[in-house]
């Protein structure tokens, strides 16, 4: 492969919240549908192909709102939402979902969890039976709890196995400490050993409810069709008598001074580092110009971090920045690796653009590419029913309103070099960032001296 | 219910689905210059940007000793420049005209995947025109490039313990044909490619003759047409590269591989000899890797997860291939997980399907999947591209991709317990392990 997929990843995602309508294209606008407990469902209709594809979110379940002691809890609760209901036991949820071919996922992500099925036309109508089920009548067996639970924490060490993974969980802990934030989906061995099975219900019984749920639906289905299963599957699921709960986090860490932590893994050939501070909320007006000056300091394959590490100096395979915007505030990361005795010239470089798109900027010809760049790739980062119906979620989710791409299109043309320069002083840190190192402790603590005091871990001990 | 009866229900089901789609042969329009280069084109205008993929029948199989990992070698130099467009031209004027690319090299090809406005297409047919036979190899970047690819061995095989003990399973399964080392390369020929036989295998394996360029999305094909008329025609065709000849020796007994390093939980793989891609026992195999380890309801993935809990997961299959490979069974053990009865239990589900045949519902779980997968890779316009150039570097027709689930819903349940029988067998097995030494708790 010539990049990381990891990094395509990246870049489409980022597009798809803070990127723009390209040409004639925009997102097409959703029709909104309200069942009577107030569940709210987007749908577009698309019959190119045979395919269904629809997106849950269900609010204030994220990790961000676990209990500070249960770090965990509410992925493992969403895994445990597809091993087995009322009506149907964990292995017939997994005989029919593949029998059909099709795909249900369940996952916590920070904000809210998410609920994603894909499935061929015909078996629609059963897809939504079953994921109602999994929703609204989950059993939570305490056999199912255990094996998962021991299956997670077997997933932790063998995380640690892989330096790549190691190093993002180690620096989501590093960057948020005790911050809801820097709680990691998967737990810790510590957490996910004190948990029990009441945990998992008590979180679904808190928090699982239809007026916390925006859904959409993009595919092969007639609006009757969806209104009728959507009222049988879902219409029955109630609302607790207590208010819904408020969505609110703590304000996300300041970093206002640094802080460095080194990892060592003694086996490990290459060392990897992330570097972050903090960005921009969802929807905030420094969006157009930070995407163009993300765009051109770390964003594509020409940027100055893949230029100046990968391209002139084949330091690394790959070398990327990007922003994490959440409702409350977000995130900036730059992350490469490369083998150890190159990691102290690869952070000089990399400190050393982070300065220089500080004091010097962007010339209009880099700030005219960045346009076109984004401009050009926005239309196939909504191409698919799944991109269509993961936007309205998240687009209804921040408040954004489905024209919202569209109007980022005009502010993103009038990104000028100065403004992208003055996104580059408010967000590129200087002074104040976290800087994880995950690598050979002996043979790259020398190199990192001259970057400050390292804080020490040891991949071999428990938690992060 | 009646198996007759039910196979006939599918296939009409499976007939309908298909008349439904968007996406149909005669979308497709195929050309072939005089230089032997093959062009398909689909119009597709659902958003404004085309898919520009270039596939090159040169992969790993190609490579030999000293040289190998060279194909995937060229691909990345693929980008550092030609006479006419000096080093990060490409990227840089692509980037500027709104465009994205990346690029892939597996066994058996070389695939270059453009995707970009409209307006960017003669652009990019330029460059893509340029490169097929301009390459510098300028040595400064050709340096710089071996880094990166080193660096790419050591994400991919050196600290991954997965690839690393793949790496080693599929080198002592195969051991004359060139599917023996990984894509990646071994990391000496890595640090000493010589540039004389970088540029040899270039001139080789990059000419129209030996290349498919498929072009899906928002064009007029007369236009396009022409385009590529003007940058592709005075490109020379090349000498026919030579034909691989080594086949690989039958395996004669049960292997086995062992890697002893510094890790916190134990890897596990084994592995069969697979037949070929177009082999007619390659969909049977298909049918039974779904069977067998896709999804929580498969076999493995029941016994070794839930029942026995060994296991966190389970993975693998057949590759559609060129030539002969492998089908592999890839399990990650839980920490401290009894390897040898892991291994005795995946042996009593082989047995369990060479000797029985899968149920009907497995049957039908199976093409459901594969009928899944297949439209899911159509979402897209690069993915229409990708599943276009496939079918032409494997079957050398892209109509077979139209008529691919006929291939597999002819299988019959008996076929599958046959191949089963056929391959899934102790001395056509290699089994490899990864113990953590040291450094754990």
């Amino acid at each position: 492969m010539k990049k990381l997929t990891l990094l395509a990843g990246i870049l489409i995602f980022g597009l798809v919240l803070p990127a723009f309508v390209g040409g004639d294209f925009r997102l097409p606008p959703p029709e909104k549908i309200v069942l009577d407990n107030g569940l709210t469902v987007y749908y577009l209709r698309n019959s190119d192909l045979p395919l269904v594809n629809f997106r849950i979110l269900v609010l204030g379940t994220g990790t961000a709102y676990e209990p500070a002691e249960e770090e965990g809890v509410a992925d493992l609760t969403a895994q445990l939402l597809l091993k087995g209901t009322t009506e149907i036991d964990a292995e017939a949820v997994a005989e029919t979902l593949d029998f059909m071919g099709a795909n249900l996922e369940v996952r916590a992500r920070d904000e809210f969890t998410e609920v994603s099925g894909e499935c061929l036309t015909q078996y629609f109508p059963r897809l939504m039976e079953i994921t109602g089920s999994c929703l609204l009548k989950p059993a939570f067996k305490e056999e199912e709890f255990i094996k998962e639970r021991a299956k997670r924490i077997d997933g932790i060490k063998a995380a640690k196995d892989d330096p790549n993974e190691a190093v993002r969980l180690y620096f989501r802990k590093a960057y948020f400490g005790t911050h809801p934030l820097g709680h990691l989906a998967g737990g810790t061995e510590t957490s996910l050993k004190k948990m029990g099975l009441q945990e998992l219900t008590h979180f679904y019984l808190a928090h699982f409810r239809p007026d916390q749920v925006i859904a959409a639906v993009v595919g092969d289905v007639s609006r009757e069709d969806l209104v009728s299963l959507l009222k049988k599957h879902f219409g029955i699921w109630r609302n607790p008598a207590s208010a819904k709960p408020a969505l609110s986090l703590p304000p996300l860490p300041k970093i206002s001074a640094k802080k460095l932590v080194l990892v060592d893994k003694p086996d490990a050939s290459q060392a990897y580092f992330i570097l972050g501070s903090p960005g921009y909320p969802m929807g905030d007006a420094v969006t157009p110009a930070a995407d163009v000056m993300n765009t051109l300091f770390g964003g594509r394959f020409t940027s100055w971090l893949s230029t100046e590490l990968r391209i002139k100096r084949g330091l690394t395979y790959g070398a990327y920045s990007s922003f994490q915007p959440w409702r409350s505030g977000g995130l900036f990361t730059s992350a490469s690796f490369t083998r150890n005795e190159k990691i102290g010239e690869m952070l000089d470089i990399t400190f050393d653009l982070l300065k220089k798109a500080r004091e010097q900027g962007f010339s209009a010809e880099e700030i005219e590419s960045a346009h076109n760049y984004i401009l050009g790739q926005f239309p196939p980062s909504l191409e698919t029913n799944g991109r269509k119906a993961g936007a309205f979620t998240e687009l209804a989710f921040y408040g954004l309103g489905f024209d919202y791409y569209t109007k980022l299109l005009q502010k993103i043309q009038d990104v000028s070099p100065e403004a992208a320069r003055e996104a580059a002083l408010r967000l590129l840190p200087q002074e104040g960032y976290v800087l994880l190192v995950l690598g050979k402790e002996s043979e790259i603590s020398s190199l990192l001296k001259k970057f400050g005091t390292f804080q020490k871990k040891r991949i071999s001990d428990p938690d992060f | 219910m009646n198996k007759k009866i039910s196979r006939v229900i599918l296939a009409m089901v499976l007939l309908s689905v298909f008349l439904r789609a968007s996406f149909r042969k005669e979308d497709v329009k195929i050309h072939r210059l005089d230089n032997g280069l093959k062009i398909l084109l689909a119009e597709d205008h659902g958003i404004p940007n085309l898919a520009l993929f270039t596939f090159f029948r040169v992969g790993s199989r190609n490579e030999r000793a000293g040289l190998t990992g060279v194909s995937h070698f060229i691909e990345h130099m693929m980008f550092n420049g030609t006479a006419k467009f000096g080093p990060g031209q490409f990227d840089r004027r692509m980037e500027f005209r709104g465009g994205s690319n990346n690029a892939y090299t597996s066994q058996d090809l070389t695939a270059y995947t453009d995707w970009f406005p409209a307006a960017a297409l003669e652009t990019m047919i330029e460059m893509e025109a340029d490169r097929m036979q301009g390459l510098a190899f300028v040595p400064a970047a050709l340096e710089s490039e071996r880094g990166v690819v080193a660096s790419e061995r050591r994400l991919g095989v050196e600290n991954d313990n997965d690839g690393l003990l793949g790496e080693n399973v599929v080198a002592t399964a195969i051991m004359a044909h060139p599917y023996h080392w990984d894509v990646i390369g071994w990391m000496s020929d890595i640090q000493s490619w010589r540039r004389d036989d970088i540029l040899a295998y270039y001139r080789t394996f990059y000419a129209p003759n030996n290349a498919v360029l498929i072009l899906v999305g928002d064009f007029d094909s007369a236009k396009a047409l022409e385009l590529i008329r003007r940058y592709y025609s005075p490109i020379p065709s090349g000498t026919p590269p030579p034909t691989l000849t080594t086949v690989e020796p039958a395996q004669l007994g049960a292997k086995q591989v062992t890697i002893r390093k510094e890790a916190q939980t134990p890897s596990f793989q084994m592995v069969f000899h697979a037949p070929a891609g177009r082999d007619g026992d390659f969909p049977p195999l298909s049918i039974l890797d779904k069977v067998l380890l896709q999804g929580e309801s498969s076999r493995l993935y029941r016994r070794l997860v839930r029942q026995e809990q060994l296991a966190i997961s389970v993975g693998g299959g057949v590759a559609e291939t060129i030539d002969p490979f492998l089908f592999s069974i890839e399990v990650k053990p839980r920490q401290g997980a009894d390897l040898v009865r892991l291994e005795s239990v995946i042996g009593e589900e082989l047995e369990k399907v060479r000797t029985e045949a899968i149920s009907e519902s497995e049957f039908q779980k199976a093409l459901n999947m594969i009928r899944s997968n297949f439209y899911a890779g159509l979402q897209t316009i690069s993915g229409k591209a990708n599943q276009l150039g496939l079918a032409e570097i494997m079957y050398n027709d892209y109509e077979k991709l139209f008529t691919m689930m006929d291939r597999y819903s002819a299988v019959k349940r008996e076929d599958v317990r046959e191949a089963a029988r056929k391959y899934l067998t102790d001395n056509n097995k290699t089994v490899g392990k990864l113990i953590p030494e040291g450094g754990a708790q």
